[in-house]
């Protein structure tokens, strides 16, 4: 049994100002406070955590507040982002993870999960999160050569191409030679971080594959950072998935990302069960298991403190699962959200490779 | 204006601009404007950009890959705990140079024809006031070797451009002792330096504890150079060269590049207060007293160059008091002939020693 995840970030923190990495080391067992991280190798092992997304994260805005690691150019964001490209290659060669580049290597890692040992590479496949370090439609070619195989336009506020979360407005013009070339590549969209007007020219924009990798539900928790009902059954119509995020800020209808008021200092209150409502009501609209995933976005920018306070480190997900049969589903609803259904969308998405 | 063509041999563009945070393609003084109050205090008023390299010629430099092992550092944001990390920190270091080449605002030298043509179209440029100009030679090198994986490894970094690497940085790299440590190479050095060396990369010995300088020297015969590095005669402490350091890089062929930090000028400068909270004394007549240090124990000026390492995490409060920003390097000319250097020693000290240098040593694809 593995959990197929999207968007991991191991390297979160790595960034201009973040704090130093934990990646390989073990996680620290005692002391409470912000930033705690509970994501690292060993704990994804031991979660059964075999196959995620892992991000490329670098975007061009300048940096103010609590939004301090933008960067000032795109030639910085690049930069930035073949970093993140180069730690996962580095840690490729040291046998830490494996690359995904073709459904093949889909199958064989998916294949060789039942036997695999205790120090058995993670599966990696490149995304994503905010299209600035691509410097134009002719840098698509060498982020696909790398490995890229889904992306998000926007992150946080205004970028290189549009809108994202906290703004409104939809896609600048150069967006849309971009959106072609992306296409042209095979590589996946994800509208996660599209603010609402972009997030409809995206979707009229796109005939490729879609998908939200960590996205919640607006009808339980306020804010454009969520999908809302039609954006949910939008993404369904078009055979998307929907990675669902274990963030108390995105989970807690008090917190809205439109309105920096309600953001809130104090550590989590929901539990994992909150995640579970969201799951829920993807189901429940689109009357179907098969548009929901994990994407917790467990190591995007906060630590323990913001995540489910029945949560320690990410090898918790296997007790999540549990959760999810105790609210009723069975052990085929539950594989379809723990792999399944990104194992499918992501079989579409990749190359056929060679066998 | 002509003047004259200087070669820097030691910047960390690509940590100014990552991490710091800096757009380099602005004029100095408006990088002190976008700069928060925490970057300033953590590294002081900007001095290095490119349109400020332009203005005062400096059209070559060695550029750095700069990330090192050292769970410890809070200050600089390239300190790590894992080699792996240092490895993607530094290829992003190596990334932010090609994304400025692909600009036009640099250009990467991996050829000798590639130098000759940046040395002469430089030595013929008239300066700009403006900033604008040709594309600025970069020589890519490394401070502190952690990036390099293994060396198996050197190859796929010789061809991205790398021709000059130092083993260590501040503190206890994965090859070696560095500074303000006390100890010697570490085994991972022997193999990586044979490497190094059938590549035709020129070692770079700064940052290396006396330890480890002399170690070095006995089981390494191939190029190498100093590209910060200032005369223990005149500031003490062990981030200097004794002078029996400096002889045997002269013996050697190698090239010191005189470093405009007030720590390695000043011997009353002091790091336990902060930059802004002290004047140096030290100025540009400081660095011509170094560079003169140099020449007077080698008993010729082949062996100085310039490696200001004006980016490397100060500003221009722990600068020169008389330099505003790296533009301010020709008025080295008036005192270096003041000194006594001809024209030619001038020239030879300003570039032609660092280019002597790099020609000797790079070899070309046939």
């Amino acid at each position: 049994m593995y959990t197929l995840r999207e968007r991991e970030d191991l390297l979160a923190g790595q960034g201009p100002s973040g704090p130093h990495p934990d990646a390989l080391c073990k996680l620290p067992r005692d002391g409470a406070g912000k930033g705690i991280p509970t994501v690292a190798l060993p704990e994804m092992r031991s979660g059964g955590i075999g196959i995620v997304l892992s991000t490329i994260m670098s975007r061009v805005q300048v940096p103010h507040g609590a939004l301090s690691d933008g960067m000032r150019t795109q030639a910085a964001a690049h930069a930035i982002g073949q970093s993140h490209l180069h730690y996962y290659k580095a840690l490729e060669r040291q046998g830490e993870v494996t690359f995904i580049r073709t459904a093949h290597d889909l199958q064989q890692v998916a294949a060789a999960w039942p036997s695999r040992g205790p120090d058995s590479p993670i599966g990696l496949i490149l995304s994503m999160e905010s299209a600035d370090p691509i410097l134009g439609p002719d840098d698509v070619e060498f982020w696909f050569e790398a490995g890229l195989r889904s992306v998000s336009l926007t992150h946080f506020g205004i970028n290189t191409w549009g809108h994202g979360t906290g703004t409104k407005g939809g896609l600048y013009a150069c967006a849309y030679p971009l959106l072609e070339a992306l296409q042209a590549a095979g590589i996946a969209l994800d509208v996660t971080h599209a603010a609402d007007i972009a997030f409809w020219q995206l979707l009229e924009a796109w005939d490729g594959p879609l998908h939200a990798s960590h996205c919640n539900c607006r009808s339980l928790v306020p804010g454009q950072r969520h999908l809302s009902d039609e954006m949910i059954k939008a993404l369904a119509d078009r055979g998307g998935v929907i990675g669902v995020v274990f963030a108390e800020p995105m989970l807690n209808p008090d917190w809205n990302f439109d309105d920096p008021a309600s953001f809130s200092a104090s550590t989590a209150q929901r539990s994992m069960t909150a995640v579970v409502d969201h799951i829920d009501h993807i189901c429940q609209l689109t009357g179907s298991i098969e548009h929901v995933a994990l994407g917790t976005d467990l190591d995007g920018g906060f630590g323990r403190e913001w995540a489910p306070t029945d949560y320690d480190t990410i090898a918790d997900l296997q007790r999540f699962l549990s959760i999810l049969e105790r609210r009723g589903y069975g052990p085929a609803d539950r594989d379809a959200i723990a792999h399944g259904n990104l194992l499918r969308f992501m079989g579409d998405v990749l190359p056929k490779g060679s066998p | 204006m002509k003047g004259r063509l200087i070669v820097d041999s030691h910047l960390d563009l690509g940590f100014s601009a990552l991490q710091v945070n800096r757009d380099l393609m602005q004029p100095a003084a408006t990088i002190r404007t976008h700069d928060p109050m925490d970057v300033l205090d953590n590294f002081g008023s900007c001095t290095v950009s490119l349109p400020e390299l332009r203005r005062g010629k400096v059209g070559i430099v060695c550029a750095t890959v700069m990330s090192r092992l050292d769970p410890t550092d809070r200050a600089t944001r390239t300190g790590m705990y894992a080699q792996s990390q240092t490895h993607g920190v530094g290829r992003g270091h190596l990334a932010y140079y090609q994304a400025l080449d692909r600009l036009g605002q640099v250009e990467m030298l991996h050829t000798r024809r590639q130098l000759d043509n940046a040395e002469h179209r430089w030595r013929e440029a008239e300066i700009p006031a403006d900033g604008s100009g040709p594309p600025i030679g970069v020589v890519l090198s490394m401070e502190s070797a952690d990036p390099i994986l293994d060396p198996d490894q050197v190859p796929e970094w010789h061809a991205a451009g790398l021709r000059m690497v130092s083993l260590s940085h501040y503190g206890t790299s994965t090859y070696s002792h560095g500074t303000a440590t006390e100890g010697g190479l570490l085994p991972p050095a022997g193999p990586l330096l044979k490497a190094l060396a059938a590549a035709g990369i020129i070692i770079d010995v700064t940052h290396l504890t006396d330890e480890a300088h002399w170690e070095l020297l006995s089981c390494y015969d191939g190029p190498i150079c100093a590209s910060h590095h200032n005369c223990r005669a005149l500031t003490p402490g062990q981030r200097q060269l004794t002078n029996d350091m400096i002889l045997s890089i002269a013996e050697r062929g190698g090239v010191i590049g005189a470093a405009f930090d007030a720590w390695m000028l000043d011997p009353a400068w002091r790091r336990d207060l902060r930059p802004g909270d002290q004047q140096t004394a030290a100025t540009l007549q400081t660095v011509v007293e170094h560079i003169d240090h140099i020449a007077q124990l080698t008993g010729t000026s082949q062996h100085c160059g310039i490696g200001t390492d004006l980016d490397g995490g100060f500003g221009a409060e722990q600068a020169p008091r008389d330099l505003n920003t790296i533009a301010d390097l020709p008025n080295l000319v008036p005192l270096l002939h003041e000194k006594g250097f001809s024209s030619q020693d001038v020239d030879g000290i300003l570039a032609g020693n660092w280019l002597r240098l790099l020609r000797d040593h790079w070899r070309d694809p046939t």
